[in-house]
């Protein structure tokens, strides 16, 4: 469950949901209620709405801190640190992006074996994103030029198959073209 | 009459909605604000056709003037943003300074605003026909290599970026200064003083904080820009801007201010909800629940919202530490608490007082739950490990577009409660419930289009969502945006059939 919510699109989709769904569902209510049923003054004692106010104010904060906390070790720049000091050996992917193509050190890597992405650009800002061959992101990176250390992300490949490779920053006409290919066997 | 007044009277069609009378003791906090409204509806009518033009530009490939897909997308997004929402708010804000605190809203400073931004608006518009198409983003240092490669002149380089600089200095200094003023030094008029409000009003406290905000934030970026086009004008000589057209130095200052930019916005149209809400309570309270609560709300997103523009950039560690990477986090999210409280605000005032639901308020709350609901989609983005999978997809620019939607159409709904004030005239109230209700479902459908292409992984800015297989969402977009469309033009109806005030 938490390997979809934070790793898939459609997983922070039905976090959306999550939070979406009982906001409407709350604060439509409230409102048909006083301004189209009843707009008298409602029963509620003053007293309460502190009582409501901290509990509201409360589960908000807990949701938001589970839902951070629980990210933590989905988060790529947590992992890609963790491995590379863990002294396992990993693959190496060199990447020099520019407009509109990939300089690649190689274009195939192994399953099951880390793989050490790191990617700089040459002109513009420009995009490396990977996606799994059932069309969604596995990562993405965003790659400024001029910075001295390249873009890096560690990565663990557990099919195999044809990964496309897209740029995600808009970088002129040709953006849309800026593909590649990487091959996990 | 002033000339503002003229000029509306002047301007077929839409002079009709916002003709003011230019003689009266209002005219020196109606006129100005109005042609300003005015004018950016004309952006938003061409915001809007681009923006309906772009599925189909998508599905037929079409390359003819404005109707190619990356002209469509740069002046889409630098019209619905600028010369728009930022100028309704100007114009709606402006009016209500002045209302509220008997001030005059039509110095040099307001006159000079109005031109920059739409001189500037003008010049970027026409460099993008030349070719310039940065996106509204910039993506500096998109905008040389563009140049250098020979995809665009040098020359709209220059325009594009004379056109940026007008609207920056308009948006960073001009308004800014303007309400300072307003607040702190011009002049009193009685008359002008219809609703008067303290800096202890909440609806007060959020227009300060938000000119704060722009002023603060964007200074950086007028230094940056500003050394730029003075070496583009051949002023300054290469050796002094070396540090300016830095990728990251130039990026960082962009969306330092862009994302404050977003942020002032919305603590401006807070503040006039809270300003708003209690006047059509059905008890006749005209207070919030709690002016403390809402006073915290706005400090909670100032604070919060300052330092989480890092959010732009987490994909690019470890060139953005992870260290920044967590404080935008947790920032992103804090962002939401301050939402809770406002949320918590507006539904206990409504709880315990009752609602008027006259079609302007309605319409503001419409826009507050689009408002909320984009909140969610963006603090799903400003957390590290979801923001590796969506960050460059349509979730993000679904999220800059919804946000801007919200804004916009609680400023139409501040708008209509002003509107018999600012000309005189009682907006057709039919007509007003049918523009925010298409406008909510068009409004709402857009961004579950949107989010759910970011979840498919759609890249945002491609122009070949037919060869890679998108086009379904494109079509989610076209019905959407139609809806969207016909919302707006309900709000041109409501404002065209409004009738004369007689007393
Ligand atoms: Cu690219």
């Amino acid at each position: 469950m938490r390997d979809f919510i934070y790793e898939d699109g459609w997983g922070a989709f039905v976090v959306l949901l999550f939070f979406h769904i009982p906001f409407l569902i709350f604060f439509c209510r409230i409102v048909y209620k006083k301004a189209f049923v009843n707009t008298g003054p409602s029963g509620t004692a003053p007293e309460k709405y502190p009582k409501i106010e901290i509990m509201w104010i409360s589960t908000v904060a807990v949701l938001f801190i589970l839902v951070n906390v629980l990210s933590v070790v989905y988060m790529p720049p947590v992992s890609t640190a963790a491995l590379t000091k863990s002294g396992t050996p990993f693959q190496e992917v060199d990447i020099t992006a520019k407009s509109w193509y990939y300089d690649m050190s190689s274009r195939e890597v192994e399953v099951g074996v880390p793989v050490k992405f790191s990617a700089k650009s040459g002109d513009t800002v420009h995009g490396f994103s990977v996606y799994h061959p059932d069309g969604r992101i596995v990562f993405t990176m965003m790659l400024m030029p001029g910075m001295e250390s390249p873009t890096t992300l560690v990565h663990t490949f557990e099919e195999p198959g044809e990964y496309k490779v897209r740029c995600l920053e808009y970088c002129g006409i040709v953006h849309h073209a800026m593909q590649d290919l990487l091959v996990v066997r | 009459m002033s000339t503002a007044a003229k000029m509306i009277q002047g301007t077929p069609v839409l002079g009709k909605m916002f003709k003011v009378n230019g003689n009266d003791d209002l005219a020196s906090i109606n006129a100005w604000p109005s042609l300003i409204i005015m004018t950016s509806f004309v952006w938003l009518a061409i915001a809007l056709l681009l923006g309906v033009s772009m599925p189909i530009i998508q599905y037929f490939g079409l390359n003819i003037f404005l109707f190619e897909f990356y002209t469509a997308l740069t002046l889409h997004g630098a019209a619905m943003t600028f010369p728009f929402a930022f100028s309704l708010m100007v114009g709606v804000s402006l009016h209500r300074a002045g209302a509220c605190m008997g001030k005059k809203a039509d110095g040099p400073l307001v006159v000079l605003y109005y031109i920059f931004m739409n001189i500037g608006g003008l010049l970027f518009t026409l460099s993008v026909l030349a070719g310039f198409k940065i996106t509204y983003t910039v993506m500096f240092p998109l905008p040389v290599v563009g140049a250098q490669m020979g995809v665009w002149p040098m020359w709209s380089v220059v325009l594009g970026f004379t056109g940026i600089a007008l609207i920056l200095v308009s948006m960073i200094i001009l308004y800014p200064i303007q309400i300072l003023q307003m607040i702190f030094w011009g002049k009193k008029h009685d008359e002008l003083e219809l609703s008067p409000r303290t800096l202890n009003d909440p609806g007060m406290l959020g227009m300060l904080i938000a000119v704060l905000v722009l002023l603060v934030s964007g200074l950086p970026l007028i230094v940056t820009a500003s050394s730029v086009l003075l070496y583009l004008y051949g002023i300054f000589p290469a050796a002094w801007i070396g540090w300016a057209v830095t990728p990251v130095v130039f990026q960082f200052v962009f969306y330092i201010f862009a994302h404050n930019l977003m942020e002032s916005m919305a603590i401006m149209i807070v503040s006039a909800v809270y300003g708003t809400l209690p006047l059509y309570l059905a008890d006749g309270t005209r207070k919030l629940y709690s002016d403390k609560l809402a006073n915290a709300a706005l400090w909670i997103l100032l604070i919060t919202s300052v330092t989480s523009f890092f959010h732009h950039f987490y994909t690019m560690f470890p060139a953005l530490p992870s260290t920044f990477s967590f404080h935008g986090n947790v920032m992103s999210w804090g962002t939401g608490i301050g939402g809770a409280f406002t949320i918590f605000t507006i539904l206990a005032t409504i709880w315990k007082h009752g609602l008027r639901p006259e079609p302007g308020v309605m319409m503001i709350l419409a826009g507050f739950v689009i408002y909320c609901l984009d909140g969610v989609t963006a603090m799903i983005i400003g957390n590290v490990a979801m923001s590796y999978h969506l960050h460059g997809t349509l979730w993000v620019g679904g999220h800059a577009m919804t946000v801007l939607l919200a804004m916009s159409l609680m400023w139409m709904g501040v708008l209509y409660h002003h509107y018999p004030v600012l000309t005189n005239r009682n907006p057709d109230a039919d007509k007003c419930r049918q523009s925010y209700r298409m406008y909510f479902i068009g409004g709402v459908g857009m961004m579950y289009t949107f989010m759910a292409g970011g979840a498919m992984g759609i890249p945002r800015r491609i122009s070949n969502w037919v060869e890679s297989g998108y086009m379904g969402i494109g079509v989610f977009i076209l019905i959407f945006g139609l809806i969207l469309s016909y919302g707006i033009s309900m709000f041109f109806v409501t404002l065209s059939k409004s009738r004369e005030i007689t007393t």
